[in-house]
This record gives C-alpha cells, sequence and structure tokens, in this order.
C-alpha cells in the first residue's frame, strides 16, 4: 500500500474513536453538562461489545448493546448531575473510575479471545477510486461513514439550523431564560447528557470492534481524556471535532511512520507530536488571527447545575 | 506488556552503572555466599507474589500466576498470596511491606520495581526476596530472568528464512536493555541466513497499548515490512499482520488464534521449576540471598510450536540451531558490529549471559531503538 494512504488510513480509524467519543461530548457540553466520564463509558463499551458479540455474532448487535449500556450509565450520570444537581467534575472521574473498573471485573471473562465478529470495510463506488484518498476515507467500515460524515453533519444540522438547537443551546448559554421562554431544562440536559455518553460507550464498541478487535484490561489507554480535551479544542462545534480527531489521528500515525522510515529524530520526541501539534494549532491561530481572540468559547452554563429557584 | 522496566532517569542510571560495571558474576546462577535462611514448616509457610498487571492478561502475568499455582500444587499445606496490578509507585511498597506483615517469608516480586521493592527487602533480613530482571543482590535478595535472547534468535532464524522482503518489523516499548536484546538476537538470526534482513523498530512508548501496536504495525507493513515481531504482551499487531497477509511472531502465549496465518510462534516463558525449586530450598531452609539465575533455553524459557503457516524446512532449520543452542553454541559470538559499522565484539569473543541481560547497544542491521 501506499504510505501515505497507509497513513491516512490509519489516521482515519485511529481519528474515528476519538471522534465518535468526542462527538457525545460536545452535545453534553453543548446542553452545559461536562461529562469527564468518558474514558470509563468507553471501556464499558469496548467489554460490551466483546461480550455480546461472543454469543450473537454480529457487529451491529454489539454497538447497538454497547450504545445501551453507555444510555443507562449516561442516564445515572445525568440523574445525579441534572436532577439531583451533584457536583458535574466529580460525578464524571466517579463514573471514570467505576467505568474502568467495571469493564476490568467483567472483561476478565473475556480477555484473550479475539472478537468473534468485527465490522468489515464496505467499499463505496466510485469514490474509493480516487488515488491516494479513496483507500483512505471510501474504503472503511460504516462506523468510521457513521462517525465522520453521518453523525456530525446530523448533529451540525440538528444543533445549528433548527428551532431545537436553539433551544438546546439556550439550555447551555443560560437556562434561567431557556426555562422562563418555556423550554424544559432539566429534560433536555437529562436526554442529551444520555445521549451523549451512549455515543462515549459507541466509540468505546468502535475500538473493538473495528479497530483492535479483542479486550483487554486498559485498552482505552486515555483515550477518553483526550475526547474530552478535543471538544474544548475544536470550541464545542461538531464538524470542528471530527475535523481536530482527524488531526490528531495524523499527528499520531505521523509519529510511527517516522519511526518506520527512520527520520533522525527520538522515538519520544515523535510520541509527543499529537500533544505538540495540539498547542501549536490552539496557540497559532490565536495568535496569526485577531477575529479567532473574540469567538465565544464554552457555553457560559456550562459545569454549572441549574436551580429554578435560585436566581 | 507489563514487562520489567519502568523507565525512570534513576533505573536508566542504575541500568548504566551494571552494565559497565564488570563486578557482577557471570553465568547462569551466581554467587550465593550469604548464609542461608532457617528453615519454614510447610504448613506454616506463606509464599507471596506481586504482579504488574491482571492474571487474566494471557501474558506476563497470568505465566506468573502458573509459577504460583505450580508452588501451591506442589507444596499444599503452604498458602500463597497473589497481588495483581501493583502500580510502579509508593503503593508497590505499601504491598510488599502487607506481605511482610501478613507473615510472609519469601516474596517474589514478577517485575523490578527498583526502590520501592528495595526500601522493603533492607528492613525485612529475616524473609527471602527474588525480584524478576532486578540487577541488585543482598542477603535476603537474589534476582532472577530467563535468557530470551536464545529462542528469539532461533525466531530471528525463521523470520530471516520467511521474509522475502528481508525488511523485518520490532514494535518495542521502550529503548532499554530488554527490548535492545531482544530486537539484536532477533536481527542476528535473521542475518545468519539472510546476510542483507535489516530490522525496523518503532518504539510506541508503553508497555501496554494495543492501539499504538496496531497503529505502528501497520506503519511498518506499509513500510515494506513483511514479518512482525516485538516485546507486546497483546495480539494486536497479529491481528494487523493477519489482515494485511504478512507474518508475526509474539511473546509470553500462544496468540494462534487471533490469526492462524500470521502466527509463526511465540517466546514462552515458565517459571513452574524455578519457583518450586526456590520455595523448597527456602522451607529446607538452604535458600540463600545473592541468586543470580538467567533459566536457558529449553529449561524456562522456549519457542511455542510452530505455527499451521510454517513450512516444515524452516521449522527444521531453526530449530536445528535451537538444538546447537541447547548443545552450548552461542550465537553471540563475534565479530559483532553495532550500527555504526564499529566492531563491539572481536572474532572470536563471545558475550556472556549477563553482558547479554544488559546489552545497551544495538547491532548493525537494526535502526530506531539506539546508536
Amino acid at each position: 500500500m501506499d504510505i501515505i494512504t497507509g497513513l491516512l488510513t490509519t489516521a482515519v480509524l485511529a481519528g474515528g474513536v476519538l471522534a465518535l467519543a468526542a462527538l457525545g461530548e460536545v452535545i453534553c457540553q453543548r446542553v452545559g453538562v461536562v461529562n469527564l466520564g468518558v474514558e470509563g463509558l468507553m471501556a464499558l463499551g469496548a467489554v460490551t461489545a466483546i461480550a455480546v458479540t461472543i454469543s450473537v455474532p454480529n457487529p451491529s448487535v454489539g454497538f447497538a448493546a454497547a450504545l445501551l449500556v453507555g444510555l443507562c450509565f449516561g442516564m445515572v450520570f445525568a440523574m445525579a448531575t441534572v436532577l439531583f444537581r451533584a457536583n458535574q467534575v466529580l460525578c464524571g472521574l466517579a463514573l471514570t473510575l467505576m467505568g474502568t473498573g467495571l469493564a476490568a471485573t467483567v472483561g476478565r471473562a473475556f480477555s484473550g479471545m479475539p472478537a468473534k465478529a468485527t465490522f468489515q470495510p464496505v467499499i463505496v463506488p466510485y469514490l474509493s477510486d480516487i488515488p491516494i484518498l479513496g483507500p483512505a476515507f471510501f474504503s472503511q467500515n460504516i462506523l468510521v461513514y457513521l462517525t465522520f460524515i453521518i453523525l456530525p453533519v446530523a448533529i451540525h444540522y440538528l444543533m445549528f439550523k433548527t428551532r431545537h438547537g436553539l433551544n438546546m443551546r439556550a439550555v447551555g448559554e443560560n437556562p434561567g431564560a431557556a426555562d422562563a421562554a418555556g423550554i424544559p431544562v432539566l429534560a433536555m440536559r437529562f436526554w442529551y447528557v444520555s445521549l451523549g455518553a451512549a455515543l462515549a460507550a459507541g466509540a468505546g464498541a468502535y475500538l473493538t470492534l473495528a479497530f483492535v478487535p479483542s479486550w483487554s484490561d486498559g485498552i482505552v489507554a486515555g483515550r477518553g481524556w483526550i475526547a474530552v480535551a478535543l471538544v474544548i479544542f475544536a470550541r464545542y462545534r461538531p464538524m470542528n471535532v471530527v475535523m481536530a480527531a482527524l488531526l490528531f489521528g495524523l499527528i499520531t500515525a505521523l509519529g510511527y511512520v517516522g519511526q518506520a522510515r527512520n527520520w533522525p529524530v527520538a522515538p519520544a520526541l515523535l510520541g509527543m507530536l499529537p500533544y505538540l501539534g495540539t498547542l501549536c494549532f490552539i496557540i497559532v491561530p490565536v495568535i496569526v488571527l485577531r477575529r479567532m481572540r473574540q469567538l465565544p468559547a464554552a457555553p457560559a452554563a456550562l459545569g454549572l447545575p441549574y436551580f429554578r429557584d435560585v436566581r | 506488556m507489563n514487562f520489567q522496566y519502568s523507565f525512570s532517569r534513576r533505573r536508566f542510571l542504575a541500568l548504566s552503572a551494571a552494565a559497565s560495571s564488570s563486578l557482577i558474576m557471570p553465568g547462569w546462577v551466581g554467587k550465593a555466599g550469604a548464609a542461608p535462611l532457617a528453615a519454614i514448616k510447610e504448613e506454616d509457610a506463606i509464599i507471596a507474589f506481586g504482579l504488574t498487571g491482571p492474571v487474566s492478561d494471557e501474558g506476563w502475568n497470568t505465566k506468573q500466576n502458573e509459577g504460583a499455582k505450580a508452588i501451591q500444587a506442589a507444596f499444599p499445606k503452604a498458602k500463597t498470596l497473589v497481588v495483581e496490578s501493583i502500580p510502579f509507585s509508593a503503593d508497590a511498597s505499601r504491598t510488599f511491606r502487607q506481605f511482610v506483615q501478613e507473615g510472609a517469608q519469601m516474596v517474589f516480586s514478577t517485575s523490578n520495581y527498583g526502590d520501592f521493592f528495595a526500601s522493603v527487602v533492607e528492613r525485612s533480613p529475616e524473609v527471602a526476596f527474588l525480584e524478576a530482571d532486578g540487577r541488585r543482590v543482598a542477603d535476603n535478595l537474589g534476582w532472577y530472568y530467563a535468557a530470551h535472547w536464545h529462542p528469539t534468535y532461533v525466531l530471528g532464524v525463521a523470520a530471516g528464512l520467511l521474509s522475502k522482503s528481508g525488511k523485518l518489523g520490532f514494535i518495542a516499548s521502550f529503548p532499554v536493555p530488554m527490548a535492545i536484546s531482544s530486537s539484536n538476537a532477533f536481527m542476528m538470526g535473521a542475518r545468519s541466513v539472510n546476510p542483507s534482513a535489516t530490522l525496523q523498530v518503532i518504539s510506541i512508548n508503553s508497555w501496554f497499548d494495543p492501539q499504538g501496536a496496531n497503529q505502528a504495525a501497520s506503519a511498518l507493513i506499509d513500510n515494506g515490512c513483511d514479518f512482525l515481531f516485538g516485546v507486546m504482551n497483546e495480539a494486536s499487531y497479529l491481528q494487523v499482520a493477519e489482515q494485511r497477509g504478512v507474518r508475526a511472531a509474539m511473546w509470553s502465549s500462544d496468540m494462534r488464534r487471533y490469526g492462524k496465518n500470521a502466527y509463526v510462534s511465540s517466546i514462552i516463558p515458565d517459571w513452574t521449576a524455578f519457583y518450586v525449586d526456590q520455595v523448597r530450598k527456602r522451607l529446607e531452609g538452604t535458600w540463600s540471598g545473592g541468586g543470580q539465575t538467567l533459566l536457558p533455553l529449553g529449561g524456562g524459557i522456549d519457542r511455542d510450536a510452530w505455527g499451521e503457516t510454517v513450512p516444515a524446512e524452516v521449522a527444521a532449520k531453526a530449530d536445528a540451531v535451537r538444538e546447537k543452542i541447547i548443545g552450548g553454541w552461542s550465537p553471540f559470538t563475534g565479530e559483532i558490529k553495532d550500527t555504526t559499522g564499529a566492531v563491539r565484539v572481536k572474532a572470536g569473543e563471545t558475550l556472556d549471559e549477563v553482558a547479554l541481560y544488559n546489552w545497551d547497544w544495538s547491532v548493525e542491521g537494526v535502526s530506531g531503538l539506539s546508536t
């Protein structure tokens, strides 16, 4: 395979894990809730997908089961943070610890078993014939298309082109005003937080069904935290999040290609590339483009529980 | 893979010092100068194991746990304690101290926990300690490891015969002696049958990161490598090799179910005989500190049964080399050049086992790990 095609292929596959988790986090943060439980949800999703495909060898069933498990844990998290107004950071950390621990315990029975069913590449006619780009972007599995095309477009449309999306953003910016306007703040937050958590678990299932097809404890290896960081880096926009994840995947893959081609750079430095790259991509545009400084960053009510009676 | 090294500056300095010092005694089993510790009755015996990861990892820790089980089977009245997933932090000290408080008379540290372990060893002179991949000895402390470079050389011979492109790939964790000796032995084995073979190493800066190993494997294959080896404890690069139609050799356990066409063999340690022997000595009152043990090929470390796509003549040629090594021949005999082409081992000289254990330079043909 051509070296650039190979680079892009792994970048898309690796970036997809981050993109899916980060899309879930965008939904969650846009309604004003920080979910730091992504790492734990990914672990749960990964182990669920493996466990389910062992009894039902169909990757779609495994993926759906992971979404469902994510939804359930998301509802528990939303109940604590949205309905009972507990501290979001603490609950998120608890969810990460519980998720990774529970996944490790449940996963004991499944470690060392290859995934019984995985998503196979679906080749898009015509588009996959484009030189260099075609094989990397249009000969991937269905989850890649879902993550890079279908979901971001759908979420972008929902958030920025519909009345419902406007309401959603209002809940994240100023829940008091939204409430006064008759938007069901708590219901909105509850369901979008749960949905975001489902996508995070879906990212875990992506990991074990399409990328590294087996379960082992620690398989997520910190990618959940990177997904949370990417959301901030991408300024809470679904399209940007996907591009940021792809960029991150590309720079990571570049580090390995650099080692494989024996560039005269220390491996430790090449391993740092994604983080150095992210820093550059955050700092440089802000310095170069004046306009970037004025862009609104986080939703104004991010991280704050909503109390109707305390204004 | 939860191997042996936490790569810290202090650790690196200690290793460099060990490598450059000639004070360490050569040989399979080093000095045992101290007075033996007193005998224990079997029913009073408590043997403790500190593990780096879960016993279900299908790799290093599974094998260590098999050792613990073998002890339990051999001495049914004794009690064994196994603690999994001990982090490389002050928690390690706490765990080892706990073993001592619970009355353990013998403690196995299945990885090198450095000073976290040493501090407990110093305070408990009546307890016998054994450290895998250790470098230090004391009156109550010995170290042990396996001479993995010998079976690795055998796999290298097979790789040299099986590779069409002559480009081999290696997925390492960090540039530490374990990875260096492993890649060197693999390269020397391959070059013994294909003098133009080369080995490209990628360090993924982790002992366990399936996603990283997966990407590293893709990068190596894209670059023309058609045989992968590494020091990872999991099968992700084997799965990539299977998908891409190249071959791979593994570490720690039989992983052929992850890729039956790609699987060539694996380096498999077996600690059971050594552990049972050490415990027996401790119970009899003949165990003493200072032991330095490297389990030999065929006696604690070996290759796995060949994969089903390995041609019989390749297996036969590699096995002939294996027999020769078991018979006492060392493949690590000069002239050996380093990556700059300088002769590091003169013709006729042989690197001894401790020098191989502490190997800190790459041989000619290996790129990416160290100079």
